[in-house]
């Protein structure tokens, strides 16, 4: 049996109310996070309250999107029938300078091996018009 | 409360790829044969702790009108690696508070007819409201838990050096325990060089470096000490158990400290909170004959060596090179064959293989005096099992 039921365009984000902010920053090609009121901390993923201190204050704000490849892997398996034009493509987990690590996939490197500790800086890619999606490239 | 439990029968299914049975009857075969091993009758079992049920089987009622049980306590995982110690776990709480005198563990899968849950479109685990535990990211075409075993062990490998060359030894040792095992599904020797040319699936891992999807059932019997003592087996006993961690300090296929996902950078190490077990149960490492845990991936077997203490920080991959951790090895690990090369049965065919290993029954595998014997994952559950 099947469970993917004939699903062939690429997986599109789930959205939930606590992401929201984070994708709609995005479309305004800003890299946003949620910042703790109380204890000055931002966070990943969004979450509903601070789980440093467990503050229900958080405000969002905009940050540099500057950050260091912290871990990469390259997908040569086709998961996906959307993805198997792309293979093989990267994924990477970016720590951002203000502490999180937010994954997305790095585009413009050309050449250049991935490696840990790599510097890039976020990039934003309009999907359609409900949809931006988030990637980095060398800084 | 004293844990006051042991494993005193164990059956299972035979293993494979697409097999025509449903998950039921091979749970039928498996609970057939555990009664027979430990001389126990069906109406003796009042407990069912399942590692099994939705999405990829069937939940415990179904299981116990299927097989004609009576049963007076329950406790339901879904098939999901991290909830096999639990399951143990639960079985052995149950018999000790006196909630069941005799509590069968039940798993029975079918990975080859409903594969396509574990990666791809239909990935469901993925794509729940907030995500995979896996570090899933199907937007980005990140999808499988083998995409959360590659992030870790690409990072390790940078901080602490190391090559797929070396990771190697993992696969092709314990592909050499299976060779002593009839049941396991993969019959032939690993070499480097076939471990190599094979397919990569998510660099830095090999397609061998990933566990079997095979199907297959195991019921494993748990009940008193005293109660064990009267039964056929040699009882096998819960000498010291530790529950799963969790926190941000965790990433479900990373050691703390690797800095995968919200992961803090600390050190890779043993940490007190990861070696309680063998307080628990009164010995150390040095007393454990033999290691099990859940090989999905083979990374997975470095950040077990090195949690639980067998080695120091960034040190597993030497300490695997050179037949440590295959037969005759300094510390045998999974004798069995494991997940990546006897078969997928979410870890309870290593349970089935301890249980053997400490009656002195694992015929070609048996490890020298395996008294003490170590189930520990990479999630920081851990049960040692000793002989009584």
């Amino acid at each position: 049996m099947s469970f993917h039921q004939g699903i062939t365009a690429k997986p599109r984000p789930r959205i939930t109310p606590d992401h929201q902010p984070l994708w709609d920053g995005f479309k305004q090609h800003k890299m946003m996070l949620p910042f703790c009121e109380d204890c000055g901390k931002p966070h990943l993923p969004p979450g509903p309250v601070c789980p440093h201190c467990f503050s229900d204050r958080l405000d969002w704000r905009e940050v540099s999107g500057r950050g260091v490849v912290t871990t990469w892997v390259v997908v040569h398996k086709a998961w996906f029938p959307a993805f198997a034009e792309d293979i093989p493509y990267n994924v990477v987990q970016v720590e951002l300078e203000e502490g999180p690590r937010i994954t997305a996939s790095l585009v413009g490197a050309g050449d250049q091996k991935l490696d840990v500790g790599q510097k890039v800086v976020a990039v934003f890619e309009p999907v359609d018009e409900d949809l931006t999606l988030l990637r980095f490239k060398p800084a | 409360m004293k844990i006051n439990a042991a494993i005193v029968g164990v059956g299972a299914s035979e293993f494979g790829r697409f097999l025509p049975d449903t998950q039921l009857r091979l749970a039928a075969k498996a609970l057939k044969q555990a009664l027979d091993d430990s001389g126990l009758e069906r109406e003796d079992i009042d407990g069912l702790s399942m590692h099994m049920g939705w999405p990829l089987g069937l939940d415990y009622d179904q299981v116990a009108d299927g097989l004609g049980l009576n049963i007076r306590y329950v406790n339901q995982a879904w098939t999901h690696g991290r909830f096999v110690t639990n399951t143990l776990q639960h079985a052995a709480l149950a018999v000790s508070a006196g909630l069941a005198n005799v509590v069968a563990c039940v798993t029975a899968i079918s990975f080859t007819r409903e594969r396509d849950i574990l990666g791809g479109p239909g990935d469901m685990e993925g794509y729940r409201e907030g995500g995979g535990t896996h570090g899933e990211s199907p937007t980005y075409g990140l999808t499988s838990p083998s995409g959360g075993a590659a992030l870790s062990m690409q990072r390790y490998m940078k901080l602490y050096g190391g090559t797929s060359e070396k990771l190697a030894a993992v696969p092709i040792q314990i592909r050499q325990h299976a060779l002593l095992n009839p049941d396991s599904v993969m019959k032939e020797e690993l070499t480097l060089e076939k471990h190599q040319s094979s397919r990569m699936v998510v660099d830095p891992l090999h397609l061998f470096d990933c566990c079997l999807m095979t199907d297959g059932a195991i019921v494993t019997l748990v009940t008193t000490k005293e109660r064990a003592r009267d039964l056929k087996q040699k009882p096998v006993v819960f000498a010291g158990m530790q529950g799963i961690r969790s926190s941000r300090d965790e990433f479900i296929f990373a050691p703390p400290g690797l800095g995968i996902g919200q992961q803090p950078v600390t050190h890779v190490r043993s940490r007190p909170i990861d070696t309680e077990v063998f307080d628990k149960a009164g010995v150390t490492q040095k007393d454990v004959k033999g290691v099990y845990t859940y090989d999905a991936f083979s990374p997975l077997v470095l950040f077990v060596l090195e949690r639980y203490g067998y080695c120091g920080e960034g040190e597993a991959l030497d300490f695997v090179q050179n037949n440590g951790i295959g037969p005759g090895g300094r510390l045998p690990v999974n004798t069995n064959g494991g997940l990546l090369s006897e078969a997928h049965v979410a870890g309870w065919n290593h349970i089935r293989e301890m249980t053997r290993q400490i009656r002195g029954t694992a015929g070609p595998r048996q490890i020298p005096n395996a008294d003490v014997l170590q189930w520990g994952t990479v999630w920081g559950d851990s049960v040692i099992l000793t002989a009584a």
